[in-house]
């Protein structure tokens, strides 16, 4: 009897830690690499939306090497990162790999291929290489582009009495006009969720421009980042005064982002989001509640005079090449035929991303996706994803903890500065 | 035995191997107890060894009520039958399904604080309250799995000799009395089983209704070891860290498991 018990809670224990381990090896963990297959894993090749785009770069692939067979691997987004960590810790699985741009590739470059010699021609033609860079190197092509353009509800604007072509330049401008919306429809200022932390993330980078001069804000980027300095704090200050004088849709810190804060907007309960460019919460998901002509895209409100809104946006998604790959100049052909401008107006057609090759024709799309490619050029990278992901989780925290009051815009500045020191 | 020892216990061994080592730049690396000074440094994982301590105060009520339920299906109260079916429903729902109703009814603008607001009470905000969310958490999670403990009690009564029952009734008991002198002493074994299984699945499976309510918030005030260990190595990217709150996991619940078999084996000699 007493052996019985231990031995069954030695069971229960080993259960609980390899859950913890990530044993799942998952079901596509084939070892790819012999000279005519490629094995691609994503998260988006299962959706019926990018499948016109997947059978576009497969098409391309196949005129250049007509003997290699390419498998995709969709992974369930949820677990992507983790079954990656378990093929990375191997040493071996896909040869080209799915990344989001920024935090994500940068941890994890280790295990990838730089790509430079490769895709020299395709730099003039795609954007957003920034987020798939570290130290120089080039780890993948970016396909989408993601950014957080400060969306508006122009049915609204109108029915408050306001010129929904012209939304208001500066912050204060901006409150008001939020003040005259509630007051005339009842529908709050911004739609926000912060249930995981993404809002503060939004609001970072798409007040940023308007908040940080434009020598902080290449600082920024580059990484010099002074956290103690008013500007940056400015910004968790506004975060914290426009949660605290009312602007937000109730019960933000619950509310989760994806997709409780954007159907919010959709349904008119709020007159502007911080939204997204690609994928989701974007131009043309709000399309299909309002009306596309009735989606508008605005500059950041102006907060400090010496600042210059810029579009905030990076590379969003991005195929890199595992280090493990036996061909490397293979498995990149498969990268440029996976961002070949015929595949990418498939992606943009279908998918409704903002691509990275900014050479296609979106004139149909309404005014929305019409004014963020316009402002592409002049854009800069967003600022959060500047920042490593241990930073990017504790100002999660720490923007749910100033929205319920329990601590200080100085003491939030002080635990960033030290992470971002350390991370 | 063989497949306890390959597929059990030598991950372990592995797993206990890798937390001594480094990340990122460090990896493969001995680092000897580096993860685990970072671990106990970071706040995060020190409330979520606090909650552990949290669901083990609240032990108690989550087996009071299966037991108070199952006592009164036994002693067939008005629609006995229909409790009894409807009692287990929840324990057939998947975490991530229960997770998703109670989101609904307990998101900011949802029924729950609607009813409350009709009664004059204001809204609460039980998943973004940090003081609040674990305890609904912890209330979803004993509502979708004390079914189970249910039907163990129901099966401990019909072990319950029915003429003690009626010798209370005799003699006058009332019903608190009959429970507390008649029912709970004849059950103590049924008692401290539930008392074991209902830890070890508070301890082991909260983490699909954490995953689908609070993403370990709000304020990371939701986070349970289990949690910490995804997170940290799925989403930073820092398995060896994940190793070390594993191994750390992995002693909780040793010690847990001992005491609890300890008691058992307690019980057993009394009878």
């Amino acid at each position: 009897m007493k052996q019985r018990t231990l031995w069954s809670a030695a069971l229960v224990v080993g259960l609980a830690l390899t859950a913890g381990c990530g044993s799942a090896a998952g079901p596509g963990s084939q070892s790819g690499g012999s000279g005519d297959k490629l094995v691609v894993w994503d998260w988006k090749s299962g959706d019926a939306k990018a499948a016109g785009y997947v059978e576009k770069a497969k098409a391309d692939f196949a005129k250049k090497h007509p003997g290699v067979e390419v498998e995709f691997v969709a992974q369930p987004f949820d677990q992507y990162y983790t079954l990656l960590g378990t093929a990375i810790q191997a040493g071996k699985g896909p040869d080209v790999i799915l990344f989001n741009g920024g935090g994500q590739i940068r941890d994890r470059a280790d295990a990838l291929a730089p790509l430079d010699e490769y895709v020299a021609e395709d730099k003039q033609r795609l954007a957003g290489w920034d987020a798939f860079t570290k130290a120089g190197k080039t780890y993948a092509e970016p396909v989408t582009l993601q950014g957080h353009p400060i969306y508006y509800n122009k049915a609204l604007y109108e029915k408050a009495g306001l010129n929904p072509d012209a939304p208001a330049k500066t912050w204060d401008d901006f409150v008001e006009n939020c003040g005259v919306i509630t007051e005339k429809t009842g529908a709050k200022c911004f739609a926000l969720g912060n249930k995981e932390g993404i809002g503060i993330q939004f609001f970072l980078s798409a007040l940023g421009s308007a908040t940080l001069t434009p020598q902080e804000y290449d600082d920024w980027i580059a990484g010099k980042r002074n956290w103690a300095s008013p500007d940056v704090k400015r910004i968790f200050e506004l975060w914290k005064q426009a949660n605290d004088a009312g602007l937000n849709t109730d019960g933000a810190n619950s509310t989760a982002m994806f997709n409780d804060a954007f159907a919010a907007f959709q349904s008119g309960k709020a007159a502007n989001v911080i939204g997204l460019m690609s994928d989701i919460g974007h131009w043309k998901d709000f399309a299909e509640f309002l009306d596309a002509d009735k989606v508008g895209v605005m500059d950041a409100p102006v907060v400090n005079p010496a600042a210059t809104p810029s579009l905030p946006y990076d590379g969003g998604i991005g195929y890199g090449v595992a280090k493990w790959t036996k061909d490397p100049k293979l498995a990149a052909d498969l990268v440029r035929s996976l961002t070949s401008t015929d595949a990418l107006k498939a992606f943009y057609v279908d998918g409704g991303a903002i691509a990275s090759d900014t050479t296609i024709d979106v004139s149909e799309g309404g005014p929305a996706v019409k004014t963020i490619v316009s402002e592409v050029k002049t854009g800069k990278p967003a600022l959060h994803v500047a920042l490593s992901s241990k930073t990017i989780d504790l100002m999660g925290r720490l923007s749910q903890q100033l929205l319920s009051g329990s601590i200080t815009v100085d003491e939030v500045v002080q635990q960033l500065a030290a992470s971002d020191k350390t991370g | 035995m063989l497949i306890i020892v390959v597929l059990r216990l030598w991950p372990l061994v592995l797993g206990v191997n890798f937390s001594f080592t480094g990340d990122g730049d460090r990896n493969g690396t001995w680092v000897g107890l580096d993860n685990y000074v970072t671990l106990f440094g970071d706040p995060l994982f020190r409330t979520a060894l606090r909650n552990v301590g949290l669901l083990v105060l609240l032990l108690p009520v989550a087996v009071a009520i299966p037991g108070l339920l199952a006592t009164f299906v036994y002693l067939r109260v008005p629609g006995h039958r229909v409790y009894r079916g409807v009692y287990f429903f929840p324990a057939v729902l998947s975490p991530v399904i229960v997770g998703a109703i109670f989101n609904l009814l307990l998101a900011f603008d949802g029924p729950l604080n609607t009813l409350l607001g009709g009664v004059g009470i204001g809204p609460v905000d039980w998943l973004g309250d940090p003081d609040v969310a674990i305890f609904a958490v912890v209330g979803v999670h004993v509502w979708a799995t004390f079914g189970m403990a249910l039907v163990v009690f129901l099966a401990g009564f019909s072990t319950l000799d029915p003429s003690l029952l009626d010798a209370a009734k005799v003699d006058g008991a009332s019903l608190p009395q009959t429970v507390w002198h008649v029912i709970i002493p004849s059950l103590s074994r049924t008692i401290q089983f539930v008392f074991v299984t209902t830890m070890i699945g508070m301890l082991t499976s909260m983490f699909g209704l954490l995953f689908v309510m609070t993403s370990g918030g709000p304020e990371g005030s939701t986070y349970l070891p289990e949690y910490y260990v995804w997170i940290q190595q799925g989403q930073m990217n820092q398995p060896a860290l994940a190793s070390a709150a594993s191994t750390a996991l992995f002693l909780i619940m040793l010690v847990v498991g001992l005491v609890q078999i300890g008691i058992l084996r307690r019980a057993g000699k009394e009878e």
